[in-house]
């Protein structure tokens, strides 16, 4: 069963984070990363991950009688918003779950299961 | 003829549709094939007989089904996978059918998978696992029958489309999944066990589901103490059913009942069902609450059950659990303590039980204009007749007494 995690979090709590900082944030959820990776690598070899550019940089577009609106984003007002997403093939919704829960943002942020439908 | 197709249908049909699905991996085109072959069952054998082996005639008759209808449906590619399976399993009508695998287990864990909502686990372990029709089952749940079919579907297409998995879930998950199947079961029964009137007889019906269920989790999870523990609270608590509402449908309290409408029989099954639980040695919420129960059809010490009720809050720490404690532990004598537990609760605001266990004690230690204010705390946040009428009588008694 084919599954995409999404992972949301709230991308303002980088906002005014210097480098420092950052890189000490990054290093910190290493050995997470390092885990899942191991982990969705067993299940998938396959498994696809990336990340995404930060939401505010995002362009909306739309259809708008026939004529094209583009908008900044982000879409939505929410605060959490896709930071990434992984593609992964797995036995099933309990692997998926297991899986999900090894991505560091499920700690500060959510992961959202979303089955790919079979074509 | 009708009685022996109808015993041979509840039995055989949670056996099928689990092999089935076990084959084709999924549960919908299970219930068809399955459905298919009962409904040929219904033509033939009353015409031609039962066949010796009734369960190995419905998986053959329901493969030899399915086949067909995978050759007329699917794509190529499912299509040959799921044809190979089905050529795998017997297709000989008089074959012993406890030859082939027990997947009602595994069919169980589906139907009580946490990713489905509390409802859709419960009608679809009853049409599954109980093999209760759906017009039945509607009925049990007072809702219209369209409703439940198209909660049925609805979980039926959550289980395909999100990956579902049908298996026993492995030991590492097992501790997380098991409660959720015992839920499963206590709610068909506590639906049950809620109707009192006669309009809602048919509604007890789900307590004897849920005590088959419950025995047929004992037989597949003979290693599993909560399940037992779970079989000898529903056993116990069914047996004091006629007891427990009067002529009017209203509440009898337990200390009330007129033990001689209690069911020995079950009684006794209840215990000893209790006492296997507990010589795994491996104590959980189910079996404490029948130990509970238990003390309560037996008589025991009240002190034994304000400490079993205080086991039963370290497994499971919620008011309900807390509040239930307090009262035995002022049952047991200890009035004082019993209030100064239910003056510590929190999170049981606008539930009428506290005020009314409260006023309970307040008036057994005597101090009315207190017990008088906690019984109109309590009149304040029922709907409930029979209980209005128990409180209001209470309230009129204590009153009477601060009056002189």
């Amino acid at each position: 069963m084919k599954y995409a995690l999404l992972v949301y979090s709230d991308q303002s709590s980088w906002e005014g984070v210097d480098e420092e900082e950052a890189a000490r944030r990054r290093a910190e959820s290493m050995p997470r990363w390092v885990t899942l990776f191991e982990e969705m690598g067993k299940a998938d070899p396959s498994s696809e991950g990336r990340e995404l550019v930060a939401a505010s940089e995002a362009k909306v577009v739309r259809m708008v009688d026939g004529e094209r609106v583009v908008t900044d984003g982000p879409f939505a007002e929410t605060k959490e918003m896709i930071g990434g997403l992984f593609l992964t093939d797995l036995p099933d919704l309990d692997e998926a779950i297991r899986i999900a829960a090894l991505v560091p943002a499920a700690e500060y942020g959510s992961l959202e299961i979303r089955p790919i439908v079979e074509m | 003829m009708t009685v022996s197709l109808e015993a041979t249908f509840r039995e055989e049909w949670p056996r099928a549709v689990a092999i089935l699905t076990r084959v084709l991996g999924d549960l919908s085109l299970a219930e068809d094939a399955v459905q298919d072959a009962f409904a040929t069952a219904l033509e033939r054998w009353p015409r031609d007989g039962v066949p010796r082996s009734p369960g190995a005639w419905i998986v053959a008759t329901a493969r030899n089904g399915a086949i067909d209808r995978i050759r007329r449906e699917r794509t190529f590619a499912r299509k040959a996978e799921m044809l190979a399976r089905l050529q795998d399993l017997s297709d000989d009508p008089d074959a012993d059918v406890s030859s082939i695998p027990d997947e009602r287990l595994a069919l169980l864990f589906t139907c009580c998978h946490p990713a489905l909502a509390v409802e859709a686990r419960v009608a679809l372990t009853l049409r599954e696992v109980a093999g209760l029709a759906t017009p039945e089952i509607a009925r049990a749940f007072l809702v219209p029958e369209p409703t439940l079919a198209q909660r049925l579907v609805r979980a039926k297409r959550r289980v395909r489309e999100t990956g579902i998995p049908f298996r026993v879930p492995p030991d590492h998950l097992l501790p997380d999944r098991l409660p959720d199947v015992l839920r499963v079961l206590y709610l068909v029964f506590n639906e049950g066990y809620a109707a009192t009137s006669g309009a809602e007889l048919v509604r007890r019906e789900l307590c004897a589901e849920a005590i088959r269920l419950a025995k047929l989790l004992c037989v597949l999870m003979p290693d599993e103490p909560e399940a037992f523990g779970l079989l000898a609270l529903l056993l116990l608590q069914d047996s004091r059913r006629e007891a427990r509402s009067g002529r009017d449908g209203e509440l009898v309290l337990l200390a009330d009942q007129d033990r001689s409408l209690w069911d020995r029989a079950a009684i006794d099954e209840g215990l000893r069902v209790l006492d296997r639980a507990e010589a795994m040695r491996r104590p959980g919420p189910y079996q404490l609450q029948a130990a509970i129960a238990a003390g309560h059809a037996e008589g025991t010490d009240p002190s034994v059950i304000a400490v079993l009720y205080g086991a039963l809050e370290q497994f499971e720490p919620t008011p309900v659990v807390r509040l239930n404690r307090a009262v035995a532990v002022a049952l047991a004598g200890d009035l004082e303590g019993g209030l100064a537990l239910l003056d510590a609760l929190e999170g049981l605001d606008g539930y009428s039980y506290l005020p009314a266990a409260r006023a309970d004690l307040l008036r057994r230690l005597g101090r009315a204009e207190e017990a008088a204010v906690a019984y109109r705390d309590a009149l304040a946040l029922t709907e409930n007749a029979a209980e209005r009428r128990f409180l209001a009588h209470r309230l009129e008694e204590v009153t009477a007494s601060t009056s002189w």
